[in-house]
């Protein structure tokens, strides 16, 4: 499942104003069921002009996602990263904050991961499990600070810095991996570099006994604790609330104290930690070596997963399951019933589209009722 | 490293080739954020045009009709994108994302249901190039714009011809203002919705030729993805630019350069040390947000820019 | 979206100035709700030909609304409109511009980055497509000299001064040969002799046989300009007077409906301690302007002094400044003797400092929070609510909420409740329950009033004299004159940056307060 990289408005360029789609738009699950099924019909539609069965099809796509145990590691396989990536976009949104950058910051915690790894593979695990998660989740947080950075001390709008440097981070890896220190002189059929020491290797956690030729890893336990980590850290962190609260109302929070500066810098880093800790997962657990073309897009299938989400840690992990499904799935129904698995991409696409739509009038109609009265008379 | 690898002829000619399909997005953009809405559907709208002008090139055999068949499913994913930021007030970062995903996942998809897996056909209609005779034997001028192909002088014509019309004549006048001060024009009568519609639509239609000129221009034949960002390039420009066509124009050119010095200078050292091209290639992306940050001039947008237009009194 | 655009009703020359009783306009029973707000009740205005009508009452009378449903920018729930005796229906500026009503709005409707003279033409170019600046800026000039009114056509309206740009407004409603003007408070953002050269760009227009409706709640300017008066009072009709035969005081009780509740204000006087000591304050606005021109004051413990002065004349800016919001330039703030003009707003407000500021729905609230979280916003890391500072306890967050919420009067008092759905008078207990609950040594107050009822406003008044009481320095900026003179021990008038006069309440008389707010310093001494 794969996208293209995204955005560029620019708020003007003053001080660091906050965007509002952080509100508690929707209550409940409805809107968000309501637009998947709404999005599976609209590809039942393409299905059908294209000259194939609709239900076969779906069909195809849930056996190739839960259809036996092996498929259900798979998908679960193609979760984890949508998990992390879409917890990075959902920090910044509580923070008032675009972050369409999920897909470079997971790049980078994947490219530092990979060079510590296999620079210092010799290393016991003890020791080098630890330097590799640190490289992994500090280079993300760095590379997004950055953009925080430019926004609270410059009023940049992240969205354009973050859209910039997702294309920086590929054309940085083309230069690492094709003829840069991190080239490795006889890897795959794509450039690549060395593989990481055995040490760093996230160990596979179901028997082959069990599940035959299961790839599982032990980093679904890390995704696991990053989404309680995200729950504790926003709710039960004065930390949080102070990110919740820039979010919400980033003038009332600079009044009482809360500087919204130093929270976009923060939160920003937090997002870049979670999505490296994404791509270092990705090396440490599936692909043990960097390569180009290494992420198919999860960092952007992460703002579908955030939105559809409602940017709570349950919410995510729904979200991510569903769309980690659709990547295992499409690609068995497109071997089976040959449908293009790009269909799950206009699924995506689908789902975004109706709930930008809903939840901005819910916002907006919200906003109004609120403020209406109070210019109207004055 | 020699210098014609850095300004030969050949270099400059790649320019111009590279620079117009990151033009005709940047000119699309212009033309939308100056009236208020951000359009980062461009990107797919640059797909859709790319695809359908290989499908229509396919089935009619003209160039003509292949063209404006891109140009019109353009325009048809941006009037979507027109629906959601205008009508539905959707944050239009998200509705441009959608859309880009959708243009992906549709091209791919009918790509894979029309050609299967053997590919666009051959044999299709391409736009010509222009040749210009008499300048064509004139050393160095000649190599660099004789043989240009017919979209990249549309390109630079539409440059003149947008910056005309926004800045000297009455309809651009009010569609800058749209993008300044919806209330203002509101005020006076001007119908904001309306003037947003048009800019989105001609937006998605400057973007689509660009992707048409990718595949019926430059590479005669369509693959999934085939933009590549340029779409988003095309944005950078804009801003770089300062949302004028003239800026969009010089920064293209030198986007455009930045690729094509990466195409000439693949396997050439310094010494012992073999250029890094790719690095050539983040050249945009750098001078954008140096840009913006305000370290390289000031880029500054339209004050209604990206903000959904709400009329009063329709409660 | 047009409607029938009636023509234009001609009237024959004879009707124009000068004769009886002609009414141009005619809104009658108009009605308009938002929400749960009954902005306008059923209310009638009659102006009639070639007057100046003054439609003056308090803030949220519904002044400012009438104008809308006038002009086409709001559609009432009911009412009439005649307009040159024929009913009329205005559904968007359009249609108010094609029959000659023109609008100049509070806040400009003007693009900055464009010119004087497009700005003045902008949608009603004429000539062609072709934009010809050399011919539109000739008639604008043209225009100029018809009514008097000087401003550079080349000019960009972003590199003028308000007083200027208010100036486009009107010319681009003479453009369009409005007959009928509407004033939406012109006066609140100009300086005095911006005013005066307002006024007599007023008075020519009449003499040109125009008619104006000024929105106004500063009585001294409708009986400076004006003929007629409607009076509205929350949505409804209060009063029509005749300014020759009425008197400001008449025009207030008409405004109020009541004699202001007399305050059992200062029972004891203010203790000798002094809290806040402010010496050659400085500091620039958001425009990088002198904002603040050396300011000197010291508040007081148990004292309230207000701060008077038309908007925009430093008050925002001072009230930022004791808070740590606004970088001062120069000089110092003294909180019992330590300087904390340096200080952040956390480090200020660890010093004593409260603040309600002048917008709480941006300023004062996170208002998708929930009462209880509102009431912590500022404290989250402390006990009791951050066990250690590290971990949010919500049960003690609840707790104090919920307590906070009855004693001071949030209605519901459910701590769970989401701010954004309370009312505004709720709102602000929700402020006043955050800031005034840790006994602050000063308090800072901007606007505290503001679009709240009478109720919630005698609330609020009572809970400042309260904190005043238990000997709190208060400082209070309001444009309510009433407000100040009510509250304050001492009066302070800005004046472009500066403070101008120091008063005690009891000496303050408005005539003296508002001869000092509009700068005639020797005229009030």
């Amino acid at each position: 499942m794969a996208s293209e990289p995204q955005a560029t408005p620019t708020g003007p360029a003053t001080a660091p104003s906050v965007r509002q789609p952080t509100a508690q738009w929707a209550r409940g699950p409805a809107v968000p069921v309501a637009s998947v099924v709404f999005a599976l019909a609209i590809g039942a539609i393409f299905v059908l002009l294209s000259g194939h069965d609709p239900i076969a099809a779906y069909i195809d796509l849930f056996r190739g996602a839960f259809g036996s145990p092996y498929d259900i590691t798979e998908t679960l396989i193609q979760t984890i990263p949508l998990v992390l990536a879409g917890l990075a976009v959902a920090v910044a949104f509580r923070t008032g904050l675009f972050n369409i950058g999920a897909e470079s910051q997971l790049l980078i915690g994947a490219v530092a991961a990979g060079a510590v790894g296999a620079r210092f593979a010799d290393l016991p695990g003890f020791v080098l499990f630890p330097m590799v998660l640190a490289a992994g989740i500090g280079a993300g947080a760095g590379w997004a600070a950055i953009a925080g950075y430019l926004k609270a001390a410059r009023g940049v709008n992240e969205v354009i810095t973050t859209i910039m440097q997702n294309y920086i981070v590929v054309f940085v890896m083309h230069w690492l991996l094709q003829n840069g220190p991190m080239t490795a002189p006889n890897a795959l059929g794509t450039p690549a570099s060395a593989p990481i020491g055995a040490g760093a290797v996230l160990p596979i956690i179901i028997p082959n006994e069990l599940v035959p030729l299961t790839r599982l890893h032990a980093g679904i336990f890390l995704a696991i604790a990053a989404v309680v980590v995200f729950w504790f850290l926003l709710w039960r962190t004065p930390l949080g609330y102070e990110l919740r609260a820039v979010g919400l109302g980033a003038r009332a929070a600079a009044q009482a104290g809360i500087d919204p500066r130093t929270r976009i810098v923060i939160a920003m880093a937090i997002a870049g930690g979670f999505a490296g800790l994404a791509g270092m997962i990705q090396v440490t657990g599936v692909f043990h070596r960097v390569f180009d073309g290494f992420s198919s897009g999860y960092g952007f299938d992460a703002i579908a997963v955030a939105l559809l989400g409602k940017n709570s840690p349950i919410g995510i992990a729904l979200a991510a399951l569903l769309f980690g499904a659709f990547a295992r799935g499409g690609s068995i129904m497109q071997a089976n019933a040959g449908v293009s698995a790009q269909l799950v991409s206009v699924i995506e696409a689908v789902v975004l589209f109706v709930i930008a739509a809903e939840l901005i009038v819910r916002v907006l109609t919200a906003r109004r009722r609120e403020r209406k009265p109070l210019e109207a008379i004055a | 490293m020699t210098i014609d690898q850095l300004i030969g002829a050949g270099v400059l000619a790649a320019t111009l080739r590279l620079a117009t399909p990151i033009l005709l997005a940047a000119l699309g953009g212009v033309v939308s954020e100056r009236a208020g809405v951000v359009n980062i559907a461009l990107e797919g709208c640059m797909l859709v045009g790319a695809f359908f002008g290989v499908v229509a090139a396919d089935q009619s055999h003209s160039v003509v009709v292949a063209l404006v068949a891109a140009m019109a499913v353009g325009a048809g994913l941006a009037a979507i994108h027109a629906v959601a930021a205008i009508h539905l007030r959707s944050d239009q970062i998200v509705s441009g994302m959608a859309l880009n995903i959708l243009a992906l996942g549709l091209t791919s998809y009918l790509d894979y249901q029309f050609y299967g897996t053997t590919g666009t056909p051959s044999d299709l209609a391409g736009v010509p190039d222009i040749e210009i005779a008499p300048l064509a034997a004139v050393p160095f001028v000649g190599d660099v714009i004789a043989h240009q192909n017919a979209i990249v002088w549309a390109g630079l014509a539409l440059v003149v011809l947008i910056q005309v019309f926004l800045f000297r004549t009455v309809p651009g006048l009010r569609l800058r203002a749209v993008g300044e001060h919806p209330r203002a024009a509101e005020t006076v009568g001007i119908a904001v919705r309306q003037t947003r519609y048009w800019a989105v639509i001609a937006s998605g239609m400057l973007a689509a030729l660009g992707g048409a000129y990718l595949s019926l221009s430059v590479a005669h034949s369509f693959t999934d993805g085939m933009t590549g960002g340029r779409g988003f390039i095309g944005l950078a420009a804009m801003i770089f630019g300062r949302w004028t066509p003239v800026g969009a124009l010089v920064a293209s050119l030198i986007f455009g350069y930045g690729t094509a010095l990466s195409f000439s200078l693949q396997g050439a050292s310094i010494g012992d040390v073999r250029v890094p091209v790719q690095l050539l290639s983040t050249l945009p992306y750098v001078l954008t947000i140096l840009a913006v940050a305000g370290f390289v001039g000031r880029s500054r947008p339209p004050a209604a820019d990206g903000i959904p237009y709400e009329t009063e009194g329709h409660a | 979206m047009i409607g029938a655009r009636p023509e234009r009703a001609r009237t024959t020359g004879a009707t124009a100035v000068g004769t009886e009783r002609v009414p141009l306009l005619e809104m009658r029973g108009i009605r308009k709700r938002f929400g749960d707000l009954q902005a306008l009740d059923g209310v009638d205005l009659v102006v009639n030909e070639g007057e100046i009508h003054a439609l003056v009452g308090e803030n949220g009378a519904g002044k400012t609304t009438l104008m809308n449903v006038l002009y086409g920018l709001y559609h009432p729930d009911s009412g009439t409109i005649r307009y040159r005796e024929r009913d009329v229906r205005i559904t968007g500026p359009r249609d108010a511009i094609a029959l000659g009503i023109g609008m100049i709005h509070q806040h400009f409707m003007l693009v900055p980055p464009l010119t004087v003279a497009e700005n003045v033409v902008l949608g009603d170019e004429r000539g062609g497509p072709v934009l010809d600046d050399r011919a539109i800026e000739e008639r604008v000039r043209g225009l100029e000299e018809r009514f008097a009114i000087a401003v550079e056509p080349g000019a960009r309206v972003e590199d003028i001064p308000l007083g200027l740009q208010q100036r486009v407004e009107i010319l681009k409603v003479l453009y369009r040969g409005s007959e009928l003007l509407i004033f939406d408070e012109p006066t609140a953002v100009l300086t005095p002799q911006e005013v005066d050269e307002l006024f007599a760009i007023v008075r020519t227009l009449r003499e040109e046989g125009k008619t104006l409706i000024l929105i106004t709640h500063k009585l001294r300017e409708v009986m400076a300009v004006t003929d007629r008066i409607t009076v509205l009072r929350g949505g409804r009709n209060a009063g029509e007077l005749v300014t020759k035969q009425t008197t400001p005081a008449e025009i207030a009780r008409a405004m109020v409906g009541r004699e202001m509740k007399q305050l059992k204000a200062r029972a004891t006087p203010p203790r000798t301690e002094v809290i806040l000591d402010v010496r050659g304050l400085e500091a620039l606005s958001d425009r990088g302007s002198p904002a603040l021109r050396g300011i000197d004051f010291e508040i007081r413990s148990g004292e309230i002094l207000g701060i008077a002065g038309v908007g925009g004349n430093g008050q925002s800016e001072l009230a930022q400044c004791l808070l740590g919001l606004r970088k001062v330039a120069a000089g110092t703030i003294r909180i019992g003797g330590i300087d904390i003009s340096r200080d952040d707003p956390k480090r200020t407000r660890a010093r004593g400092v409260a603040y309600v500021p002048e917008d709480r729905r941006i300023e004062g609230l996170v208002l998708a929070f929930t009462v209880a979280d509102d009431f912590i916003l500022g404290k989250q890391d402390r006990p009791p609510y951050a066990a250690n500072g590290i971990v949010l306890d919500p049960a003690a967050i609840l707790k104090a909420g919920g307590r906070l919420a009855v004693e001071y009067d949030v209605r519901p008092p459910n701590p769970r409740a989401i701010v954004a759905n309370l009312s505004g008078g709720n709102q602000q207990k929700v402020v006043l329950g955050r800031e005034l609950s840790e006994r602050p040594k000063l308090i800072v107050v901007s606007q505290p009033t503001r679009g709240l009822d009478i109720a919630a406003t005698e609330y609020v008044h009572e809970r400042l004299l309260e904190q005043r009481g238990q000997g709190a320095a208060i400082l209070l900026v309001s444009s309510e004159l009433d407000e100040i003179r009510a509250l304050s021990d001492r009066i302070a008038v800005m004046f472009e940056g500066r403070i101008v006069a120091v008063l005690d309440a009891a000496s303050a008389t408005e005539e003296r307060l508002g001869l000092l707010m509009a700068g005639h310093t020797e005229a009030a001494a």
